[in-house]
């Protein structure tokens, strides 16, 4: 086998001109299609990206006044789209004093029901019941940093006394996670406060008077549910509206159409591919065929000497191998000097973010093993062809 | 001398619409080292005599096609067209060819392509390389492609390579006949010599009578038969005068 394919590069490479005309037809349909796909995963991902780096974009919060009980919420963390969900108390008591523990400034910040596997507080996995998570924003303020402690103040208009919990830093959020100040916390904190503004005694806080907690009604006023995916924010903001009857607010407009801007984009992509493949097959499959043709003496000289027909069979195909990864060399760097003029030319910002021409290796493998993969079968009518030369014609055609 | 190649009652039939050719070998047999000249006019099966011995053309059924190795038994080569896979390296084994203008592979030097028989058959021997390249005056060109060799250096190159892997049998078909009488006399000289020391047996083909007539050969030749169909003759093996004339 070593000496086929020594002989078939040698035969391929002393008729360079050949080898240059079959690496020019693929780098001619090669090159243009990376760059589409390039250009489609470039500006689709930079979209995406965008979309995915806000965890926001697969959160779905239930409007207005409604009644959500636990067994609501144990429901809906059991459907397949659901990333994460949570109860939320009423928006009314939504806003907080902060203070750092020890600390003299407070800050007033937005609190929000989080709980283990919420993806805006990833990389936390989780809070505890009486741990927090804090925005960059109100960190900074506070002088705040993971394992600091702080003071949850709140203070409503029928009580005597204001409400104070407790509270250890579990993180500080990612940058632009959040805007603003906001405290994250588990479910059964923000349900603390809400039970101290409607007036029930919460006496391992402190607040002795009120009604007994013991007789308040397990509901809350929403819920806010995250998508397990970006295709599937749009069904699961139907199935929730439908199951519960409520309204729903989502990022679904601009999530499905960026969505659907990245199906057609690879429809279009693969329209072109396949009229581009039809082409190169049909320019390929004749050439090699041809080439076969050509050289037939040479392929009958072999078999005559002694070499059996089946590896005569794969002399065009190593040839067609070698000639596609030349062609895919010569295509990955044409592509690569193109992907960086149009970056210049362009000049998108999306470069930090992958480029506006945008191949990953893995994706380039891929499309390395396909492009050999194409070019091996357009090999096998030479192949055959091959398989067929007689060796005895170089007896006959001289005599 | 013992028989190295022995054919019996064979034949070869080509059909090409309601147009045919046949070849009928009644008897042959050549002996190791033996030198055999087949003549014939054109259109008389020469070639297709030579495909037929150098397993390049499968014979019609019945027949003898045997080979009688000196040192082991004996190999029917009609039965090896019922499991075609083993005739290519069975060929590359048994048998050099030369053909009428060289045949060399044009991107491999001149060395290289007399070393490459002995490389198909996985029997490196570059000393005889060596050897025969400088033996047939070839020894300045030997780094050199064909393209850049003169039709008398490509043949004295396949006679060469036709003999390098030390085969049991040369088949040159016309060896000489794009050479001017004085090297196609030269090129034939050689080959014989060649042949002789690597205890080849050669069987060339050749219009030219007059050249033949200066070597030591057994004759055969083939011609017509008289009486035969319209469109479809045969021509049939015979040896000249009383059997195996020395020329």
């Amino acid at each position: 086998m070593r000496l086929l394919v020594t002989l078939a590069l040698r035969a391929l490479f002393r008729d360079w001109i050949f080898v240059f005309c079959n690496v020019a037809v693929l780098a001619g349909v090669i090159v243009p299609l990376l760059v589409l796909y390039g250009v489609r995963n470039g500006v689709y991902d930079a979209l995406i990206g965008d979309l995915m780096a806000n965890p926001a974009s697969l959160q779905i919060d239930t409007a207005g006044n409604q009644s959500f009980t636990p067994a609501d919420l144990a429901e809906v963390q059991g459907w397949e789209d659901v990333r994460f969900a949570t109860l939320k108390t009423r928006s009314l008591f939504d806003y907080v004093n902060v203070r750092a523990t020890g600390g003299r400034g407070r800050q007033e910040a937005l609190i929000a029901p989080s709980g283990t596997g919420d993806p805006m507080i990833a990389p936390l996995p989780g809070l505890g019941p009486d741990e927090v998570a804090v925005s960059p924003a109100l960190a900074t303020q506070l002088g705040l940093s993971a394992g600091d402690g702080v003071e949850i103040f709140t203070q409503a208009e029928n009580r005597p006394r204001q409400l104070v919990l407790n509270a250890r830093v579990a993180g500080v959020l990612p940058p632009g996670r959040i805007d603003g100040r906001v405290v994250m916390a588990d479910i059964a904190l923000l349900d603390l406060i809400e039970a101290f503004y409607d007036g029930y005694a919460l006496p391992d806080h402190g607040i002795d008077s009120g009604k007994p907690l013991a007789g308040r009604a397990g509901s809350f006023e929403g819920m806010r549910v995250y998508a397990a995916a970006l295709d599937r924010l749009a069904p699961l903001q139907d199935r929730l509206e439908t199951r519960f009857g409520v309204r729903t607010l989502a990022r679904t407009a601009e999530v499905t159409s960026v969505l659907t801007l990245g199906r057609n984009l690879g429809l279009a992509l693969a329209l072109t591919v396949a009229v581009a493949a039809a082409g190169l097959a049909a320019s390929l499959v004749f050439g090699f065929w041809g080439e076969v043709v050509r050289t037939r003496r040479t392929l009958a000289n072999l078999g005559l000497l002694g070499l059996p027909q089946w590896q005569l069979s794969l002399f065009p195909v190593i040839q067609a191998l070698v000639t596609a990864v030349i062609g895919l060399l010569v295509s990955f760097l044409l592509f690569r000097l193109t992907a960086a003029l149009a970056e210049r030319l362009f000049e998108t910002g999306l470069t930090e973010r992958g480029g506006l021409v945008s191949v990953s290796p893995a994706e380039a493998l891929a499309i390395a093993a396909a492009v050999i993969a194409f070019v091996g079968c357009a090999s096998l009518a030479a192949a055959r062809a091959a398989l067929a030369t007689d060796p005895a014609t170089v007896l006959r055609e001289e005599t | 001398m013992a028989e190295a190649l022995v054919i019996r009652d064979l034949g070869v039939s080509l059909a090409d619409g309601d147009r045919g050719f046949a070849l009928r070998v009644p008897e042959l047999s050549i002996a190791a080292g033996e030198t055999v000249g087949l003549t014939g006019p054109s259109g008389t099966g020469k070639t297709l005599l030579l495909e037929l011995l150098g397993l390049l053309r499968a014979p019609d059924p019945g027949g003898v096609y045997r080979l009688c190795p000196r040192d082991a038994p004996e190999r029917d080569l009609t039965a090896l067209w019922t499991r075609r896979g083993r005739i290519a390296r069975l060929r590359g084994r048994l048998f050099g060819f030369v053909p009428q203008t060289g045949g060399l592979l044009p991107f491999l030097t001149l060395s290289e392509n007399v070393a490459l028989p002995q490389r198909i058959c996985g029997r490196p021997d570059p000393g005889l390389v060596s050897d025969l390249i400088d033996r047939l005056g070839l020894g300045p060109v030997a780094g050199l492609r064909p393209e850049r060799l003169s039709i008398g250096q490509r043949q004295r190159a396949a006679i060469a390579r036709a003999l390098a892997h030390r085969p049991r049998f040369v088949i040159a078909d016309e060896p000489t006949a794009a050479l001017d009488p004085e090297n196609a006399a030269e090129a034939m000289t050689l080959l014989f010599e060649a042949a002789g020391r690597t205890g080849s047996a050669v069987i060339v083909s050749s219009h030219d009578l007059d050249l033949l007539g200066r070597f030591a050969l057994t004759r055969y030749r083939l011609a017509l038969d008289p009486d035969h169909a319209p469109g479809r003759p045969v021509s049939r093996l015979i040896a000249a005068e009383d059997g195996r004339e020395a020329a």
